[in-house]
């Protein structure tokens, strides 16, 4: 039999990719509908009016001021009102309001008597993120309705001058920017961190079901038959373009098609993807040649890749990780390449201040050796001897 | 085939296959450890910030020592320009900027209302929000020392002074995840999405190798000679008593070890669990029977999870998703799940709450069950 060339080994890896029917859809129209569905869902970018409901007890001018300003408020919208609490703690437990306000008797005349009555509100944080964006919302909300109150005091009490009177209410002002995410639009903040999430996982699948596939067909002694180092790189090498594409095209998705802002230079971008590809390849790559079993090989490659978003430090930040976790996330490639992209995406940064991140990613060449050895093992006649006997 | 038979064909197909072990307890049991281990420290605390001090004045310093004492921020720089605190904040991947204008000390004094600002990394959500927090109510303390200090000077007693330096006051509580933690917040749904996967996964690649057997045809096909509505219930009661155990040891003892606030009580929480795992079950034989190969049930079901997560209304508000993806996820057993679980035993719903919940899993497994057997059935059909 005459050994196959290495170019000959390419053809018949694209071959398989654009044959074997889940596998030429798992590099064609899964990861766009993935992508597609992943992105509408945070596509509105900002959370609008969000249900809260209100227990007046006072029923009056100043109580219904209040509320028609929470409910002005962009992201508030005032659903229901309770006649007592225990309703609307039962709506708040079943999750139908993410607030409770409780306007409190007396509201209007301890106002009046300047005796600073006190509203309270019970937000649900269970649903940390949007608790967080009602708690932010009702303050706003809150003060604004309390600065306008003291300010009609103020000018009433004599201070003639409008600034003087916003002054002594509000002795300091304050102003927040959102530095690189101007909007603090979470389409952008949790999409561009999915996205890789999301191609890590394809890819780690990709490679594995790829050699499946092999083992299928002809069986990992007859594929690797004809060299299995040459054999092993052919198809890394084939599935690292795919991964790169891939990955190269949800970037232009993102920072072309979308336009959203792009600082840093997309040489450093892209190179950081393709080492990115090679260690997702190498990685899944020895996943599958230490099992040598598909569903195995599989499982073994979700456990690793699917908790990629919660180890990448965008949900959580990095520093306060304790260090089994951050052992565990060096382990993970898209979490070194993720603080690339950001730094590059964000501010532009000097090559100089990512190379610990390109250090890392380099590492995962050593899953791909092992791998290496480990197909020489397989394909070794001496092993299947030794099985023999 | 009497019920025994069928029974111990099952186990067997079962127990003496790695993969689905590697799955099903391999699965549960190290994600019940790695899921939650970035969280473990709950919230994130003390992050760095770089100060931009232009007013140097008494007032000010007091003012930087009040956001250092936050819980949330520390200051570890401190910058003479504005630009210098940029360049720290990109090299020393700093959270935060705060600049103090100059003359803060004196437009105070002068009752000119100097303007604080305050700059976070707004990309990192979690991270913006705490920084904003902690050097807001820094200032707020220091707006309200400011106010009762003038109250005092124009006459007013110090204590009436220091209850009516607002006109109306806001107290905000947090119901249920009282701390903010962030393990408390994403475990408890996580770990329905991790028992629902791996269900999925399990009986999957249990019908997918069955197939794969089916079509080299060397194997003893026991699952095709039994009555389909046999065998249907030893696997569905199989799997439904291996996830019970399961389910205990996520709601029982890693609830516990994590400190996870439980409010359900047992009998209803079984009560929404035998729905559950009826319809998981169900979804994940019929994978089983539609998938030509094992590893297919896997791979469709870890493509599915970073989806399920994220549509499944506990990170994002539902009313925000585009109404087309909310409504067909709903016949997934994990969203109703999700949101039914979390409901029952974080948030402590009565269970007349969720009964819409409850009924949209029983629903589920009875489209999937009935569609089970109807492809068992023709499968049967065709191998005799």
């Amino acid at each position: 039999m005459s050994a196959l060339s290495f170019t000959a080994m390419q053809r018949r890896e694209w071959r398989l990719l654009l044959h074997d029917p889940w596998l030429f859809s798992l590099i064609t129209w899964i990861p766009m509908a993935l992508g597609v569905f992943l992105w509408s869902i945070f596509a509105q970018g900002i959370a609008r009016d969000l249900p809260i409901g209100v227990v007046d007890l006072d029923k009056s001018q100043v109580s219904r001021s209040i509320i028609r300003t929470y409910d002005a408020s962009p992201a508030l919208q005032v659903i229901k009102g309770f006649a007592d609490i225990s309703q609307g703690v039962a709506e708040l437990r079943a999750g139908t309001i993410y607030a409770l306000v409780l306007l409190p008797e007396n509201l209007d005349k301890n106002t009046t008597l300047g005796s600073t009555p006190e509203v309270t509100a019970f937000v649900n944080s269970q649903f940390l993120l949007i608790g967080k964006v009602v708690n932010s919302a009702l303050l706003q909300a809150q003060s604004t309705f309390t600065v306008k109150v003291e300010v009609k005091k103020n000018l009433f009490s004599g201070q003639s001058v409008m600034d003087a009177a916003l002054s002594s209410s509000l002795p300091i002002g304050t102003q927040t920017t959102p530095l690189f995410n101007i909007n603090t639009n979470y389409a952008q903040f949790l999409v561009s961190a999915i996205l890789p999430a999301l191609w890590q996982i394809l890819t780690v699948a990709l490679t594995v079901l790829s050699f499946a596939a092999d083992k299928r067909r002809l069986g990992l002694q007859v594929w690797l038959a004809d060299g299995p180092v040459k054999a092993v790189t052919a198809k890394c090498i084939t599935l690292i373009v795919v991964a790169f594409c891939q990955g190269a095209l949800f970037l232009s998705a993102m920072y072309i098609w979308l336009g959203w802002p792009m600082h840093g230079a997309w040489s450093i971008l892209l190179s950081a993807l393709f080492l990115t590809s090679v260690a997702s390849v190498s990685a899944a790559s020895l996943l599958f040649l230490a099992t040598r079993d598909a569903a195995r090989g599989l499982s073994l490659a979700a456990a690793y890749a699917a908790p990629g978003l919660a180890f990448m430090g965008v949900t959580f930040p990095v520093s306060d990780m304790t260090l089994p976790a951050r052992i565990w996330r060096s382990l993970i490639p898209i979490s070194h390449y993720i603080e690339i992209q950001l730094s590059q995406v964000n501010y532009g940064a000097p090559f100089v201040t990512t190379i610990p991140q390109f250090k890392a990613l380099l590492y995962f060449i050593v899953p791909l050796l092992l791998s290496l050895v480990l197909a020489k093992v397989v394909a070794s006649p001496r092993k299947v001897a030794g099985e023999v006997v | 085939m009497n019920w025994w038979d069928i029974c111990k064909k099952e186990l067997k197909a079962i127990f003496k296959n790695p993969a689905i072990l590697l799955t099903v307890f391999g699965g549960v049991i190290f994600y019940s450890f790695l899921y939650p281990l970035p969280y473990s420290e709950q919230i994130p605390r003390e992050l760095k910030v770089v100060v931009v001090n232009l007013d140097n004045s008494q007032m000010s310093r007091t003012l930087e020592r009040m956001v250092d004492a936050t819980p949330q921020v520390q200051l570890v720089a401190r910058a003479h320009s504005l630009a210098e605190a940029q360049s720290d904040f990109v090299l020393k991947k700093l959270a935060g900027i705060l600049v103090i204008p100059e003359n803060f000390y004196l437009d105070l004094l002068q009752n000119k209302r100097p303007t604080l600002s305050f700059a976070g990394d707004a990309s990192y959500f979690l991270v913006y929000g705490t920084v904003l927090e902690g050097m807001a109510s820094a200032g707020q303390t220091l707006a309200a020392q400011v106010k009762v200090t003038r109250m005092v000077m124009s006459g007013q007693s110090m204590v009436l002074a220091a209850e009516q330096y607002s006109a109306i006051k806001l107290n905000i509580f947090s119901a249920f995840n009282e701390t903010l933690g962030y393990v408390n917040y994403v475990i408890p749904a996580i770990f329905i999405l991790i028992l629902h996967h791996t269900l999925l996964m399990g009986a999957g690649i249990l019908g997918g190798g069955q197939n794969e057997e089916l079509a080299t045809g060397t194997v003893d096909c026991y699952w095709l000679k039994a009555p389909v509505w046999k065998l249907l219930c030893v696997r569905t009661v199989i799997f439904m008593t291996i996830y019970w155990l399961l389910c205990m040891y996520y709601f029982g003892f890693v609830f516990e070890f994590y400190s996870i606030p439980h409010l359900a009580d047992f009998h209803q929480l079984n009560l929404f669990i035998l729905p559950f795992l009826l319809s998981t079950s169900f979804l994940g034989i019929l994978l089983g029977l539609l998938l030509p190969r094992r590893e297919l049930a896997t791979l469709l079901v870890l493509l599915s999870s970073m989806p399920m997560v994220f549509a499944s209304g506990f990170v994002w508000p539902t009313s925000a998703v585009p109404g087309g993806i909310t409504q067909i996820i709903q016949l997934i057993p994990v969203i109703p799940a999700i949101n039914g679980f979390l409901r029952l035993n974080q948030m402590g719903a009565a269970f007349g709450d969720i009964l819409s919940l409850w009924n949209q899993l029983w629903l589920c497994a009875g489209l999937y069950g009935s569609l089970c057997c109807l492809l068992l059935w023709n499968k049967k059909r065709k191998f005799q």
